[in-house]
This record gives structure tokens, C-alpha cells and sequence, in this order.
């Protein structure tokens, strides 16, 4: 069965849609679409309402001459692939000038301008540079306990990942490594295990089995990874990373 | 996935907040704690977490670009 774009999407965008960060007021639909496996144009309709999502989608899918939803395009948003390549970092950086609501367009230059024009349309690195970028993370008096929520904060919002360990009825215990923040930046921290909820009606979790590596957004369980997906989500996460962790050195060396 | 949103501080509590943001929606719970904002301020918040207080001026210029975004995309705002 080919994979679907809408479904993989949908899955990955409803976490922090149903907790009200992102998106309209779809009044479960969603979920309901997720449960019953249905690709549909009003579900098509509604992620487009998505403030953030769909245009980077959009960006990606013109860079790469495919359709938004054709799987590969929100793949490589949430997850990582060599799509993200395809995008040029000149319309990466009009589109997040132009494009993405409430982002400082002094800060977004500042991103581009610290990093010589490198930049990928990923997720995680928009969440990481949202972050870095911010008042918070540089304060001089920064205090630990700020520093581990502004740690999972970000550990939230990105998409992360963890093998399964154990299937509950509505939980699952999975070996994640947590995004840690230090005086040295950025760092995921040695595996652990945490508990996240996934939902059995939604494809594949069903099957879900220990093992399985899983895509994480809110501490909620999107989708079963292939092994590719895995090793791209580490390979891009990890890539993000050091690029954030340049941005915050740079900022550093500028006081 | 998150935006950034700018909103208003209505209610503080134990460092979580309820804040009504520029684009009309508002959220409970949102930690305030980090920037310490009080009843009030105008802050920046990417979700749940308020990552920065706004200035009277920024928070104004903010609100604007909001609307004119609104105004723009034919959504009606209070």
C-alpha cells in the first residue's frame, strides 16, 4: 500500500494541535480522520490552516517539484530527508521573512547571518533556533531550573524518537535521549526511559511491539519509524544541533 | 508543530499564566516562570513556555502585524 502524505502529516501536526499551540479548532477532526485511516480533502483542508507547517511544506514541495502531500515532502519536514537539501537557502530565507507569523525578522536575519547561509527547512531546526534565538537561553543568571524548561520545552516540541521497551493499553515506555541545555548549548543526554501516550485506533499502533522505534511530538506517539527514518530523525537532529549550538557560540562571542 | 504567538499575562499563578494572545485565541497554563511576567505584560510564547516580556512598543507593533496579517487572509478580529 503506498504510504500517505496526509495521514504521515496529520499524524506528526495533532499533538500540539489538540493542546491549542498551532493550527485551527478542528474539534477533533483530526483524530477522527487518524481513527478511522481516512485521507480526506476536508482533513486535506484543515492541515492547510496550519499557521507554520503547511507553508514549510510548501516550500519544500516546490524546491523538490512535488506535490505538498506526496509523503516525501512532510517526511522530510518532520523527519529528514535529502529533500531538505533541494531547498535553496535564498527561498528559505525570503519564505521565513515572509512567510511564518510572529518570528522577529531582525532574528530571523541573525540566523542566516550567523550561519553563512546554512539552514534547513527541518522542523527541529526551527524549534532549535526559535529557542536559541530567544531572550531566555543566554540571560547571564540563567538558573538551572530554567535551564531544564527551557530544555524540555524543546525536547516537546521537536520531534524526537525511542525504541519501545514496553506497550501498555495507552502508554508506551520507550528509550529516548532527551534534548539537554548547558552553558555549552545544546546536547541530546544518555538514553532513559519515559512513558509517552499513543492512541492503539490510529495505524499501525495496533501492532505496536517492543523494539519498534516510534516518532515522538508532545510526548505523544505519531508514527512507527522504518529504520531509514530513524537513522535520518538522528542524522538531522544531530545536524540541527551543532548548527544551533554555532549560533549560540556566535552569539557568545558577540557580547 | 508551534508558532510563535504574543499575547497578554491576564492571570498569574504559581508561575503559569493565562494569556490571551494578539490572534484571539488564549491559553491556560502557559509558564511564566522562566521570564518572570506578571499580570499585565505582554510576553512571547512558543508553546507552552513564554520565552521573552515585550516592550509596550513591541507588544503594539506586534499587534498590528497580527491584524494586518488577519486583514489580509480575510479573518475577522476582535
Amino acid at each position: 500500500m503506498k504510504a500517505d502524505g496526509v495521514l504521515f502529516h496529520a499524524k506528526h501536526a495533532f499533538m500540539p494541535n489538540s493542546l491549542g499551540y498551532c493550527g485551527p479548532d478542528e474539534k477533533g477532526q483530526i483524530q477522527r480522520d487518524l481513527e478511522g485511516d481516512r485521507s480526506n480533502e476536508e482533513l486535506v483542508q484543515t492541515l492547510k490552516k496550519f499557521e507554520a507547517a503547511y507553508p514549510f511544506l510548501r516550500l519544500i514541495a516546490k524546491s523538490a517539484g512535488r506535490q505538498v502531500f506526496d509523503y516525501t515532502v512532510p517526511e522530510a519536514y518532520w523527519i529528514g530527508n535529502r529533500l531538505l537539501d533541494l531547498v535553496p537557502v535564498s527561498d528559505f530565507y525570503s519564505f521565513s521573512h515572509h512567510e511564518i507569523k510572529g518570528r522577529d525578522p531582525e532574528k530571523v536575519r541573525e540566523v542566516f547571518r550567523r550561519l553563512d547561509g546554512v539552514a534547513p527547512p527541518h522542523h527541529t531546526f526551527y524549534v532549535m533556533s526559535t529557542y536559541a534565538t530567544s531572550a531566555v537561553p543566554d540571560g547571564p543568571n540563567i538558573t538551572n531550573q530554567a535551564r531544564l524548561k527551557i530544555a524540555e520545552a524543546v525536547d516537546n516540541c521537536r520531534i524526537s524518537w525511542g525504541t519501545v521497551r514496553r506497550v501498555g493499553k495507552e502508554e508506551l515506555q520507550v528509550e529516548v535521549r532527551r534534548v539537554n541545555v548547558d552553558e555549552r548549548g545544546l546536547s541530546l543526554a544518555r538514553p532513559a526511559v519515559k512513558r509517552v501516550r499513543y492512541n492503539p485506533e490510529v495505524r499501525p499502533f495496533a501492532k505496536v511491539r517492543a523494539g519498534d522505534v516510534v516518532s515522538i511530538h508532545w510526548n505523544y506517539a505519531c508514527d512507527v519509524l522504518t529504520p531509514r527514518q530513524a537513522r535520518n530523525l538522528a542524522r538531522y537532529t544531530d545536524a540541527d544541533i551543532r548548527l544551533v549550538n554555532r549560533l549560540m557560540e556566535s552569539e557568545e562571542s558577540r557580547k | 508543530m508551534c508558532v510563535t504567538r504574543a499575547g497578554k499575562v491576564v492571570y498569574t499563578s504559581n508561575g503559569r499564566a493565562r494569556v490571551e494572545f494578539f490572534d484571539g485565541r488564549a491559553l491556560d497554563d502557559i509558564d511564566v516562570s522562566v521570564v518572570d511576567a506578571k499580570k499585565g505584560a505582554f510576553v512571547e510564547v512558543f508553546g507552552n513556555l513564554a520565552l521573552g516580556v515585550l516592550s509596550s512598543a513591541e507588544a503594539k507593533r506586534r499587534k498590528q502585524a497580527w491584524i494586518e496579517v488577519a486583514k489580509a487572509a480575510g479573518v475577522a478580529h476582535e
